[in-house]
């Protein structure tokens, strides 16, 4: 039994990966498609399947289409027993539509691999948000300090425990005292700019 | 160095996951968010944005959001389980009126207004002549099927003998897509809520030839829909969240806050398109409005029963519920005895009834209310009709 999948991920890296575990599998051809009208990509490939990444704002459309069955397309694990499966789904944030009534035992690998490259991917993700997030954190403290030292003729200790007491006085964070200190710094450059 | 990201401040009140879409009525629950509102009455509220309806309405069912501003046809949908499994939602207030536009293709529009000064004749019967003249069927996108973007649609249409299916193709579009799909041909117009028109406008793509108010004058358009299942928890925190967005929809609807929103809305985090596209939508942010949201006046938080039965009328109408106790379900969804006790303490005034004749003003009224009467804006509808929401209209 081979079933057709439109796979709509814009994650090109990710949407391969999983393009090629189905096929491999030999019980899914994969057809991908994006883009506003997804009604035709539906109709052309005339999926038993749709598998959509949940950060694309196109499952409203998807939701609209009566290509396939005469019925509107079936949302995840409506209508079975099992939320435990779609609420696994729902936080990897990946969803599929269910357009001709597969058999829930065959949909049930097909959407496991989905979520599983979609967690991995999502885990790269998270980790990479952050590390740029701690490293621009970093550069403005730098940038913060080196105002301080050159303004207020500080050493750079001594310009580390101002903006430190600073946060401590108003009880905010200090990455948001240093983010706050260098954009009033940079206005008031702009500002006294001809 | 580590303590730049270990400084986090500990948090505290009842857990609140509020999803909202990137549209200007967002404003309440971002500006209560923002003004510490939520906090203040003990809510620890976290505002999700999504991407899509259908993401609002699963994380809403399967317990990833406990709240939403929703429009309130999908609530009615994900309460009767039409689009996934259903899970129950109550909803304490009302958000938004008005806002939405329909926005057509640049040349269709302007052979609209011209059609329409020439002959005299409303701007949907003006679109009838244009289609009559035209080889194609019109498509225009809606932004999902549960909308009340469709509903209002569907009714101005109507007004015109046009009908979506026969007349006019209605297909889903995000609106974040529909410039892109307006000049590709895809479609040739769209109804969508702020700010999706004027910035479709501001691209050169389309003009904007009615808003909600030229269907409904005051239409409702975004609720605040709060899982059945939490309400019931956190009773306390529930009346907090209605106070902390009526807080913030007085802020909103005063006309000097206008910049001050659009701005706080225009972040990226946020809507993250240009404030000017966001401010001509909000009260006070255009000298000559034609679309504008009211947030506050004319007892706009107020959730009618009789806009609850509206909605679903116009569902039935074209056929998206089947046959469902309308009454018990609007008295079950709508919970106007839910806002009464939230804002009591607060000391603003009550309309004295949970339902009003929707369409029979005209001209501006007086609301029977407690303390003091409430200023009404118009409500008619475009073909003039007035829809009474007795419990005699309503079918079994």
């Amino acid at each position: 039994m081979s079933l057709t999948i439109l796979l709509i991920d814009t994650e090109e890296n990710r949407a391969r990966a999983l393009e090629e575990k189905l096929s491999q599998s030999g019980f899914a051809r994969v057809v991908r498609a994006e883009g506003p009208d997804l009604a035709a990509a539906v109709e052309r490939a005339k999926p038993d399947l749709v598998i959509i990444d949940m950060a694309l704002p196109d499952r409203d459309a998807l939701e609209d289409i009566r290509a396939v069955s005469a019925a509107s397309p079936v949302v995840m694990f409506a209508g079975t027993d099992d939320p435990a499966f779609a609420q696994e789904a729902i936080a990897a944030g990946v969803c599929s539509y269910n357009l001709s009534g597969v058999a829930l035992q065959d949909v049930r690998p097909i959407m496991a691999s989905a979520i599983a490259l979609f967690k991995r991917y999502h885990h790269v993700e998270t980790e990479l948000a952050a590390a740029k997030a701690l490293l621009n954190e970093r550069r403005l403290l730098e940038r913060a300090k080196a105002i301080l030292m050159k303004n207020r003729k500080m050493t750079e200790p001594e310009a580390y425990r101002w903006l430190q007491k600073k946060a401590m006085n108003e009880s905010r964070k200090l990455a948001q005292v240093v983010a706050d200190f260098v954009a009033d710094d940079e206005n008031q450059q702009r500002e006294s700019k001809p | 160095m580590s303590e730049v990201i270990a400084l986090k401040s500990p948090r505290s009140g009842t857990r609140l996951r509020i999803g909202f879409l990137r549209l200007t009525d967002s404003a309440p629950a971002i500006v209560a968010q923002e003004f510490g509102y939520f906090a203040e009455e003990g809510v620890d509220a976290e505002l999700v944005e999504e991407p899509s309806w259908a993401n609002i309405a699963d994380k809403l069912a399967y317990g990833f959001l406990d709240a939403a501003v929703i429009v309130p046809p999908l609530a009615f949908a994900i309460e009767l389980g039409l689009r996934g499994i259903s899970q129950k939602l109550v909803i304490p207030c009302n958000l938004s009126l008005g806002g939405n536009t329909v926005t057509l293709a640049r040349d269709l529009a302007l052979q609209v207004r011209e059609t329409a000064a020439k002959k005299k004749i409303s701007a949907p019967h003006a679109l009838a002549a244009c289609l009559a003249a035209r080889d194609r069927p019109l498509s225009l996108g809606i932004v999902h099927a549960y909308s009340t973007h469709n509903l209002l649609l569907r009714y101005w249409l109507a007004t015109a003998g046009l009908e979506a299916g026969r007349d006019v193709r209605l297909s889903v579009v995000p609106p974040a897509r529909a410039v892109e799909a307006l000049q590709s041909g895809q479609i040739s117009g769209f109804c969508a809520g702020a700010p999706w028109g004027e910035i479709a406008a501001r691209a050169g793509a389309g003009i904007n030839i009615a808003s909600s108010d030229d269907v409904w004058r005051g239409a409702p358009e975004k609720a605040f829909a709060v899982r059945n299942s939490w309400a019931e928890e956190n009773p306390a925190a529930l009346k907090g969240a209605v106070r902390a967005l009526v807080r913030a929809a007085q802020f909103c609807d005063a006309p000097e806050n206008a910049s001050y929103t659009g701005a706080l809305l225009s972040r990226q985090k946020y809507l993250g398109v240009d404030s000017h596209a966001i401010l001509s939508s909000l009260p006070g942010g255009a000298i000559a409005p034609h679309n504008q949201s009211r947030f506050w006046r004319g007892a706009a938080m107020f959730p009618w029963r009789s806009h609850a039965l509206w909605f679903l009328d116009q569902m039935a109408r074209w056929d998206l519920i089947g046959a469902v106790d309308r009454e018990g379900l609007a008295a079950r969804v709508y919970r106007c005895d839910l806002y009464r006790a939230s804002v009591v303490s607060l000391g603003v005034s009550l309309p004295k009834t949970d339902s009003k004749s929707e369409g029979a003003h005209a001209a501006r009224w007086e609301l029977e209310a407690s303390p003091n009467s409430i200023a009404m804006d118009p409500d008619r509808f475009c073909d003039g009709v007035v829809f009474e929401a007795t419990p005699a209209q309503v079918t079994f």
